[in-house]
């Protein structure tokens, strides 16, 4: 069976954001963190505590649900999602429907960023927060 | 491109500019702004006028590579009027990068205080008198929330309230417990009325030459994540060389009386990661996590109400306030350094003049009067914090001065001699012998990081001394700094970036080197930097030890006036021909 991205031990991550730093990398073949598809974030008031937020990979998609082109739809391998990009209207409902706040949004492109589930952020993930799980 | 945004405070003006070229002949980071500021850095420069100039650089492996994290600062500084150099960590050079700013330069002076806002090409300056007053830690927390709207992951920099009084000790703290530290950057930002930047973007630079850049981003992540060398640095950090420094009479205490502290162990890296260690954090792209947060639970009220402070402890933290003020517990230890953290003084200075503080005191220098009857003793934390706080609320002239830095007191209430200041700048926390010293003394920013020369003395421990070898090796270590500087890596993965990694990297992003001509440059920059320093007033014929050094004994036993003159004139020396490649250079 096929394995999904997943957090094993928020508790553990340091903030080094290697992760979005390889999504970014491998995928975009660009700099920096903002095409990464999960997501670290460091919040106010809370020194050193991270919230690390990844493709919850739905069965049912939330954010497929919201599409109004079905560019966004089911993935293929039976849960998360894949973007079909010609049928984008970049109206960004995906992105608000998705409960977890879990979709990412590329700002250059004004598209979502559909988590592959291929688990190149976990490889680089100095302190194992982050695990491959199978989809049961 | 390579892309400087100028901004001026007073007018509102701002420019861009292409400094591809300059980047290519200086490399980046440290080398590019010694260039770009030399004509602006004069003698006459009144580092608090609107004219003086704040550089913030990026180097050309900034976001490619991992533990390229830093970002570099460079200044007048108002402590010592010579140049100012400082680095720090946080998420930074991810938001410069990310806002396509690869220099920020800031001049001029805002009418009111204000915060300095770049979102992409959106530069604004917002008015924010509320801020002012408020500490380092809060005005994080407050811009944090604030600007949480933001798309892309934010920096957030600014001072504390010692910057707003332009104490020229006073520090720029970055995101989570980094600092741009060292001579006093924070109270030049203060003099601009700049409370803080918050600095955010959404670019990601295209990658060339894919394949080759990921073959060896990979080996040198793997080697970052495996190597012992960088393992202790996550493991206890730099606090796991209290012990062994006192060891070996190496760790000042009670203001450089002596190197071996009886209460080392228990403000060891040790004991803190036994007993206070929260966690370990990282700067943006660094798998090393070297910033250790302690936690510290405190009873405020019985019989059950507590309340916890987390801060972030160092070596240099641990010796400046801790065994040099001679604070033998961990807990009260966290404690002063959470207020330093708070009112955002640069902790080695103010620890430096604590100690100053408490000899003068104890010599009679200064009285119950001066210190509004607090009387000052080694050990004391419950009259440091006093002390600490009296400073903060400008209770008389005598704590005003305190911030000020060790140099000024001393000139005005007398205790030269036991001044623990090279060029003005309070020394950090080695006292392993003449390398270390020498390396304060010679060094281009007056810190244990322009060579490492208590690495030296350590290597030399038990061996007879070689002057010229030492000076030499000392030498050799700050001319490559340069290129680690204008790079702006993190010194703690230096042991991996060696100068063959190095020149791989940069030839994977376009640049064309080979070891000849880095060395060229590495040289050149560091002739720059003398030239600067000359002409704002420094003199190697004019460096002296502190006084008390000379009578104190050292790792490598007790300094001697002769060779300390014998060490500085060789390295002045071999200074000269780097003088002179930059000359022809620029």
């Amino acid at each position: 069976m096929a394995k999904k991205l997943t957090v094993k031990d928020r508790e553990r991550c340091i903030g080094c954001y290697c992760c979005m730093f390889a999504c970014t990398r491998v995928w975009y073949g660009a700099l920096g963190i903002e095409k990464s598809a999960m997501r670290v974030k460091n919040y106010p008031g809370v020194e050193g505590a991270f919230s690390v937020r990844v493709c919850q990979a739905c069965k049912q998609p939330e954010c497929a649900a919201a599409c109004p082109t079905g560019a966004l739809r089911l993935a293929k391998r039976g849960f998360g999602v894949e973007l079909v990009r010609e049928l984008c209207t970049h109206c960004r409902k995906c992105v608000r429907a998705c409960a977890a706040n879990a979709l990412q949004w590329d700002e250059q492109l004004q598209i979502p960023i559909a988590c592959r589930h291929c688990g190149i952020c976990v490889r680089y993930c100095p302190t194992n927060v982050l695990t491959m799980q199978e989809v049961v | 491109m390579y892309r400087m945004l100028s901004i001026d405070l007073s007018s509102g003006k701002i420019e861009e500019r292409d400094i591809s070229d300059i980047f290519k002949k200086f490399i980046g980071g440290s080398g590019v702004l010694t260039y770009l500021a030399a004509q602006e850095l004069t003698k006459e420069l009144d580092p608090f006028s609107e004219r003086a100039p704040i550089y913030f650089a990026l180097g050309p492996l900034n976001g490619y590579f991992p533990s390229m994290s830093k970002t570099v600062a460079l200044f007048k500084s108002p402590l010592t009027g010579d140049l100012g150099e400082s680095h720090a960590g946080g998420r930074m050079s991810l938001a410069m990068l990310s806002a396509n700013v690869h220099v920020l330069r800031i001049v001029g002076k805002a009418s009111q205080p204000v915060y300095l806002s770049i979102d992409g090409d959106r530069v604004a300056m917002i008015p924010c008198s509320s801020l002012w007053g408020r500490s380092a830690l809060a005005t994080e927390r407050i811009l944090r929330e604030k600007e949480d709207h933001r798309k892309g992951k934010k920096s957030i920099v600014r001072i504390g309230p010692a910057g707003e009084r332009l104490s020229p000790i006073a520090c720029v703290t970055v995101d989570s417990s980094r600092h741009f530290g060292r001579l006093g950057l924070g109270a030049v930002m203060g003099s601009k009325n700049l409370k803080a930047i918050v600095i955010s973007g959404s670019e990601c630079p295209k990658i060339e030459n894919k394949k080759a850049y990921q073959e060896l981003y990979d080996r040198i992540f793997k080697e970052l994540i495996e190597s012992e060398n960088t393992y202790k640095y996550r493991d206890l950090g730099t606090a796991a060389n209290v012990v062994p420094l006192s060891k070996i009479m190496g760790l000042p205490t009670r203001n450089f009386s002596q190197g071996f502290f009886e209460s080392a162990h228990t403000i060891s890296g040790e004991y803190f990661a036994d007993h206070l260690l929260a966690q370990q954090i990282s700067c943006a792209h660094c798998p090393i996590g070297c910033i250790h947060m302690g936690v510290f639970r405190e009873l405020f009220a019985d019989p059950h109400m507590y309340k916890t402070l987390k801060t972030s402890y160092d070596h240099e933290l641990i010796y400046s306030l801790g065994s040099n003020l001679s604070i033998a517990k961990a807990e009260e230890l966290l404690k002063i350094i959470h207020f330093v953290e708070r009112q955002g003084w640069d902790a080695i200075s103010i620890g430096v003049v604590l100690a100053w503080a408490t000899e003068a005191f104890q010599r009679g220098l200064i009285t119950l009067e001066e210190t509004a009857g607090l009387a000052l003793n080694f050990g004391d934390a419950e009259t440091y914090l006093k002390v600490l706080e009296n400073i903060a609320i400008e209770r008389n002239e005598f704590y005003k001065d305190l911030e000020k830095g060790v140099a000024y007191c001393a000139k005005k209430y007398g205790g030269e001699e036991f001044a623990i200041c090279f060029n003005k700048n309070e020394a950090p926390g080695y006292m392993t012998g003449p390398d270390a010293f020498v390396g304060y003394a010679v060094g281009v920013r007056h810190s244990h990081l322009d060579c490492a020369g208590y690495s030296f003395d350590q290597k030399y421990l038990g061996r007879a001394e070689d002057v010229e070898k030492e000076v030499k090796a000392m030498y050799e270590e700050a001319v490559w700094r340069m290129i680690t500087n204008s790079l702006v890596m993190c010194l703690f993965a230096r042991g991996v970036y060696t100068p063959k990694t190095v020149l791989e990297c940069l030839n994977v992003v376009g640049y064309n080197l080979d070891e000849q001509s880095l060395d060229r440059v590495a040289h050149t920059i560091h002739g720059m930097k003398y030239i600067i320093k000359e002409k704002l007033g420094f003199d190697f014929a004019k460096l002296n030890l502190p006084k008390k050094l000379l009578t104190v004994y050292t790792s490598r036993g007790k300094m001697n006036e002769d060779s300390f003159k014998k060490r500085v004139e060789f390295y002045s020396k071999l200074v000269e021909e780097d003088k002179e490649l930059a000359l022809r250079a620029v």
